[in-house]
């Protein structure tokens, strides 16, 4: 078993501390800093934000994409054929993300996310996953003005996400996510969703993961487990009925399980979240789970997703004391 | 003679740098709530005659003493607390309120504003609330065991002020839902809320609208056409007029709301572009159901672009207006 997140950490100071990131920011918009500059106040959020992640009991962290706009544009907005425009929400949440608008051929012209991915591990107290948002998923968000058709464009998608991943893989990442809240909305394309991912990971030896989140897995049935990949993340608290799916597991795969609410600050009861983990470790054993919060975890206010991950990874441990 | 094609607001309008520095100067402890609230009514004042100088028809006060249009009823009712920061996109965030115990409204919170602006012009002032379902929505919920009993005791609170708003004489009353267009499978529960705050509004004969923004329309449309209201107010200019097309299908019932200015961007958009845009429209609607606005709140413009922007809304309707012999008159 190990104790994760899905993603992305809010980059908000603990009350009461200065925001410097929030002003460093500003500044590096007018003008008044450089790239460089920023960076470093960048480096600094990111170190205390995997210092936080392990201290609490995360095993497997992430730097809590602390960098970035939003997911999709943090990767989408630099390949080829790409540009940004208005402002869209993200999903049902009051949060927003600049929409891409694929204008030409999609093309990768060269690592996007590996430097960031070599400094989150070097500074990291436990493992670092590298996460990106799924080929299906940006397909789903970006406006189309060039292919004309989902499943090329997903195809697309997925052949520069490969060569991410290829370079993501040489830069030492032994575990590798991408997340596909998207197919949640439309179980009918999960065979495309499959055949992009295999595009994503082909030929990769890392551990894969795909996270769907922000609805409810069941609708799937127990196909989601041919997606080619080690493990599959299921968001239990916007799906409680995601628990059906446990006992059709494949013995080769494993899943992320979603058990606190990413989405909401009331705290979650300890022994419940520690039956729910003794319950999924009884189904498929304790190899074969991740527990995780349902989603990033950047919709709560840095105290709680602090209190939240803590309380998870209590959680995990009472199993763990229990002998699984 | 033909009428219709009224002008109107969305809701909120920019604060001057002078305002924002006061406000921040508030939140830090260095001036007072009173010296404060001077430069709000100065500033409440001074759009109101903006906008009757321009000629729009159906005025709204700006908003000037509000900061998210969530958080600032949630601080005025009570049963909620003030949440930490929470980011929105990019270098953007607001505070997200907490329900921490049963939500209602102790005393009026934006009646003693509408009567201000409304003293202030001949003109209809619209009354503007959040509604009940956003509220929920946009809030974290630590009291409630369900979603509905969270919504159902906000559509309660919101009613108290909306039947304020009415008793003091507003005509108009506008209850903002655009959190109902990202879950189709909530609009149910969304339009009972919004029914519990219109239903004595139009035993009163109030004219109601709710406005909604940045969803899926093709996922809410037609079912959103069972919201409980006189008028539904939607962003058209952003997304080039695309949901008219929707209208072909399933035709709009309600009286409409047409956005035609984009708020996010700063271009000033031509009189010819925003007059096509009512153009089209009339295609599908006649001129005595159309209300003509920008697409939604331009608070986040400075007060110049939104000058000029409303300045062009008016130049276009009037331009149309005269094409077609449509007299200006009172909204109704």
């Amino acid at each position: 078993m190990l104790v994760t997140v899905v993603g992305s950490y809010p980059r908000v100071p603990h009350e009461g501390r200065e925001f410097l990131l929030r002003r460093a920011t500003e500044e590096h918009q007018s003008g008044r800093i450089s790239d460089a500059e920023l960076r470093q106040v960048q480096d600094e959020v990111v170190r205390e934000v995997l210092r936080e992640q392990a201290e609490v009991g995360v095993e497997l962290a992430t730097d809590g994409g602390v960098r970035w706009d939003d997911p999709q544009t943090a990767f989408a907005g630099r390949l080829a054929g790409v540009r940004l425009d208005g402002l869209v929400r993200y999903f049902d949440n009051n949060v927003y993300f600049r929409q891409p608008v694929v204008e030409g051929p999609l093309e990768w012209r060269g690592p996007v996310l590996v430097e960031d991915f070599i400094f989150a591990r070097r500074e990291s107290p436990v493992a670092v996953k590298a996460v990106l948002v799924g080929p299906f998923t940006l397909a789903c968000l970006s406006q189309d003005l060039f292919y004309g058709d989902l499943r090329e464009l997903t195809l697309a998608y997925a052949r520069a996400l490969h060569s991410e991943v290829v370079e993501l893989e040489r830069a030492g990442a032994g575990v590798i996510q991408v997340d596909e809240p998207s197919l949640l909305r439309s179980p009918e394309q999960l065979p495309l969703v499959r055949e992009a991912l295999e595009v994503v990971f082909g030929g990769v030896s890392a551990t894969t993961a795909c996270c769907t989140f922000f609805g409810d897995a069941s609708r799937l049935g127990p196909d989601l487990f041919e997606l080619p990949v080690r493990f599959i993340g299921l968001d239990l608290v916007s799906g409680p009925r995601g628990w059906e799916l446990l006992e059709a597991v494949p013995p080769e795969k494993g899943v992320a399980l979603g058990l606190v609410d990413a989405r909401n600050t009331r705290l979650e009861r300890e022994e419940e979240v520690a039956e729910a983990i003794e319950r999924a470790v009884g189904v498929i054993g304790e190899e074969r789970v991740w527990v995780n919060p349902s989603a990033g975890l950047e919709f709560l206010p840095r105290e709680k997703a602090r209190e939240k991950l803590a309380l998870l990874a209590r959680a995990a441990a009472r199993v763990r004391g229990r002998g699984g | 003679m033909a009428e219709g094609l009224w002008t109107t607001q969305v809701g909120s309008l920019p604060k001057s740098e002078e305002l924002l520095r006061a406000r921040s100067a508030w939140a830090r402890g260095e001036i007072s709530r009173d010296e404060l609230k001077t430069l709000e009514l100065q500033a409440t004042r001074d759009w109101i005659l903006f906008q009757e100088e321009i000629g729009i028809d159906l005025v709204v006060d700006g908003e000037q003493y509000r900061g998210d249009m969530v958080a600032y009823f949630a601080e005025e009712f009570s049963g909620f607390v003030r949440g930490g920061l929470i980011r929105s996109y990019g270098n953007r965030y607001y505070r997200k309120p907490i329900a921490v115990g049963p939500v209602g409204r102790d005393r009026p919170v934006t009646l003693e504003w509408w009567k201000y602006a409304q003293s202030l012009t001949s003109r209809p002032v619209k009354g503007m609330l959040t509604g009940p379902y956003t509220i929920a929505d946009w809030s974290f919920n630590e009291y409630y065991d369900t979603k509905e009993a969270f919504v159902m005791d906000l559509a309660r609170a919101v009613r108290e002020e909306a039947v304020d708003l009415a008793k003091a004489g507003a005509r108009f009353i506008q209850i903002d839902e655009p959190a109902v267009s990202t879950r189709p499978e909530e609009l149910p529960l969304a339009a009972r809320a919004l029914a519990v705050v219109t239903e004595p509004l139009h035993e009163m004969g109030v004219h109601t609208i709710t406005h909604i923004c940045y969803g899926e329309f093709h996922r809410a449309y037609p079912a959103m056409l069972e919201l409980p209201v006189t008028q539904i107010d939607l962003e058209m200019a952003n997304s080039g007029y695309d949901l008219l097309e929707l209208f072909r299908e399933h035709p709009f019932t309600k009286v409409l709301g047409l956005g035609v200015i984009d708020v996010h961007s700063r271009r000033v958009e031509s009189p010819e572009e925003v007059e096509a845009g009512v153009r089209r429209a009339l295609e599908l609607l006649p001129p005595d159901r159309i209300y003509v606005d920008p697409d939604c709140g331009l608070k986040t413009r400075t007060p110049e672009e939104a000058r000029a922007k409303l300045r062009v809304l008016v130049e276009a309707v009037d331009r149309v207006r005269r094409d077609l012999g449509i007299k200006p008159s009172p909204p109704r």
